[in-house]
């Protein structure tokens, strides 16, 4: 068997998150793969429904919950539609685990600061897990998350339990325009609510994911809070075929996002040119 | 997952192959050359020589068809007949020969065209078809059924591989390799034995001595054979080409001992020096020079000069014996059923990097001019230790908007060397 062929896995539940954003909880049918499958955060896989083909996504459940793995997508494209037509018991295809990770084991007692924004709390919403599972050892978690409106905020449950835990410090955010009558939380683009929310540099990290505008007025707003580059890591995402450094067009410059990411430094990204 | 062998038959070499780098950067990946301990070493090559007659090498392909082992070999087409010669726009260029050469799988028909004009298409599709099947899917009930391809093959001759096509398979073994086994590629590379033949050089397109490789290179290839009189002079370089001839050996005999010996010699010799010098003369570049300049001039004017005269079709791609990117397309073949087959793809178009979302990060076509360059020139040595280019001149030749990578290359050796001057001034006026 090549290194394309996919494992079997049964959607064995599936939620919606938004109107258009959907997570898909899977099974993988193999009884040997399933039992030495693991994984690390920040690890992609590609899924495929057979017809539509295959595209990548990151795993959006922890590394400690290995039960079942989740990915969230949301509906743009022609993968994603008929991602979107799978129902509870239907077999689709899953290649990976691929690409680099965190390094949570270099964050042991460090603060961790986490800002998503959109579906881009995917990636990030599988570190939070992780993390949260492995709760002693990190310093204070804090969480900014923000969308364009309540309507698209992602996990909703999740963020109710993350706001209800004493040990994080979650704000949640829409966008000008975006919160209804009822909304609790804060209005105001993500850079400017991290930036009044002034989370400590110090012995911290940052992980940040969403929209690149949002990365691109967050970054120097990290940068303000005195968070070094190297202490700011983001996930990146291209269009990939094989996911297995082949297929040659994930590279931004010589580095190639399938293998040397997804998981980048801010001060990695510097080096490399804009193509991405 | 990628660090399994699942068909567990891969022989124990095969595990250098499978080193997961896991992201590092390494300018020494492994590549198939490496790992058979000197099976194919450039330092210690196997050189047995033998001579070939006209008259054996036909009885020689007659045996192997009648046997049934599959030849791959340069015959002549009709320039509109062959799919390969129409892919490679031969037929609509005005001034082309009625006749072409392409690789063939012989069937007894061809007229075998050795030491002829040089092949449309390179050997590039006989190692990673132009689509091939990845796997079948057929769904019953709820469950669905796969059917892996196939990643083992029957034992089979390329016979009068160009040298520049045969080495294109050797330095794209280490990106088919790099982290984990592409077994599909793996598979056909260790079926295949390849015969390659001295080329006198094809026209002022060439330019392989100036990439590392060379007219009479044996880099790729188990055997390299030179037309002498009455038949071709034989050198084998790998084991696996000595197993081929001794396979074989009453078509061929023993150099040594060999009346006239020297005088074939002689002549291979001179064949093959006179086509080094002949290519030579074509394109000379300082290879490192160039690569640190594409390194550091990302946005440099002559970059997209020369990027926005493309017209994105892909074809440099399509003929390049290295270029070896590929898209995954899932072909359903009724309700339930199909295949998912890997295509040749092309960074020359827009779509090879669009986003679902509509985002591209490479939107206009000099930055994908870019991107072909430096994959090839910066970003392959890089990571491989090497160009992704033998100097095949395929390009060149088939580029309708008049791209020539002997004049850019030239062009960018002439700007880096300026710059070395520059440099050197500025260190004397100091």
């Amino acid at each position: 068997m090549s290194i394309y062929q996919p494992q079997l896995a049964t959607v064995v539940d599936l939620i919606d998150e938004t109107v258009d954003t959907r997570t898909l909880r899977l099974e993988l049918q193999d009884q040997t793969f399933r039992e030495s499958f693991g994984f690390r955060a920040g690890q992609f896989g590609l899924y495929s429904v057979f017809g539509a083909g295959e595209a990548t996504f990151c795993i959006a459940s922890p590394p400690t919950r290995t039960d079942a793995i989740e990915c969230t997508f949301k509906l743009v494209g022609k993968l994603t539609t008929a991602l979107r037509e799978v129902n509870i018991g239907d077999t689709i295809g899953f290649r990976g685990p691929y690409g680099n990770s965190f390094p949570l084991d270099d964050w042991q007692g460090k603060d961790i600061v986490f800002v998503a924004g959109g579906i881009g709390l995917a990636p990030v919403r599988c570190v939070i897990w992780n993390v949260l599972d492995r709760r002693d050892e990190f310093g204070n978690v804090t969480i900014v998350y923000g969308a364009r409106s309540v309507a698209d905020l992602v996990y909703k449950r999740e963020l109710e339990q993350w706001a209800a835990r004493d040990d994080v410090t979650m704000v949640t955010t829409v966008d000008p325009g975006g919160e209804t009558p009822e909304w609790a939380g804060r209005v105001g683009f993500v850079p400017t609510v991290l930036g009044e929310l002034a989370p400590s540099a110090e012995n911290a990290v940052a992980v940040i994911c969403g929209p690149p505008v949002m990365i691109k007025f967050s970054f120097p707003v990290l940068e303000k809070l005195g968070f070094a580059d190297d202490a700011v890591f983001t996930t990146l995402e291209m269009r990939m075929k094989c996911g297995v450094g082949k297929c040659g067009r994930c590279n931004i410059g010589p580095v190639y996002v399938c293998k040397d990411g997804p998981v980048f430094t801010a001060a990695q990204l510097k080096t490399l040119p804009a193509e991405y | 997952m990628t660090e399994e062998h699942p068909n567990g038959e891969r022989p124990a070499d095969a595990s250098g192959r499978d080193e997961r780098t896991d992201g590092e950067r390494s300018a020494d990946v492994p590549g198939r050359d490496e790992r058979t301990d000197g099976e194919r070493s450039a330092d210690a090559p196997v050189r047995d020589e033998l001579f070939l007659s006209t008259e054996s090498l036909a009885a020689l392909v007659d045996g192997l068809l009648t046997a049934g082992t599959e030849v791959i070999a340069p015959v002549v087409v009709g320039a509109c007949d062959s799919p390969a010669a129409m892919a490679s726009a031969a037929c609509l260029r005005p001034g082309v020969a009625a006749e072409q050469v392409d690789y063939a799988v012989l069937d007894g028909e061809h007229r075998l065209a050795l030491g002829e004009a040089m092949p449309n298409l390179s050997l590039k599709s006989f190692f990673l078809p132009q689509n091939e099947a990845l796997l079948c899917w057929r769904q019953r009930g709820g469950a669905i059924d796969l059917q892996a391809a196939p990643t083992e093959h029957a034992p089979r001759l390329v016979l009068g591989a160009k040298p520049c096509d045969a080495a294109a398979l050797e330095v794209v073994d280490k990106v088919m390799n790099w982290g984990c086994a592409d077994e599909l590629w793996n598979g056909r590379r260790d079926a295949t034995t390849i015969f390659a033949l001295a080329c006198p050089m094809e026209d002022d397109s060439c330019f392989c001595t100036a990439v590392g490789a060379a007219p009479d290179g044996t880099r790729g290839a188990d055997a390299l054979i030179t037309p002498v009189e009455g038949g071709y002079l034989v050198s084998v370089t790998t084991e696996k080409g000595r197993a081929f001839l001794d396979a074989h050996s009453d078509r061929f005999v023993a150099l040594e001992g060999l009346a006239g010996a020297e005088a074939l010699r002689a002549q291979a010799e001179a064949f093959r020096a006179e086509a080094h010098a002949r290519v030579a003369a074509n394109l000379q570049i300082d290879a490192a020079s160039v690569r640190q300049w594409i390194e550091t001039h990302y946005d440099d004017p002559l970059l997209t000069a020369l990027g926005v005269r493309c017209n994105g079709c892909g074809a440099c791609s399509s003929v390049c014996p290295t270029c070896h990117c590929f898209d995954i397309v899932d072909e359903p073949d009724g309700v339930g059923s199909g295949t998912r087959r890997r295509c040749w793809d092309t960074c020359q178009t827009g779509k090879f990097t669009a986003h679902a979302s509509g985002h591209n990060p490479r939107e206009d076509q000099n930055v994908r001019f870019r991107q072909r360059i430096n994959h090839k020139f910066a970003i392959y040595p890089l990571r491989f230790g090497e160009v992704l280019c033998t100097g095949c001149g395929r390009c060149t030749r088939v580029c309708h908007a008049g791209q020539d990578l002997v004049e850019i290359l030239a062009a960018i050796d002439v700007d880096a060397r300026r710059g070395d001057l520059d440099a050197a001034a500025e260190g004397d006026a100091a």
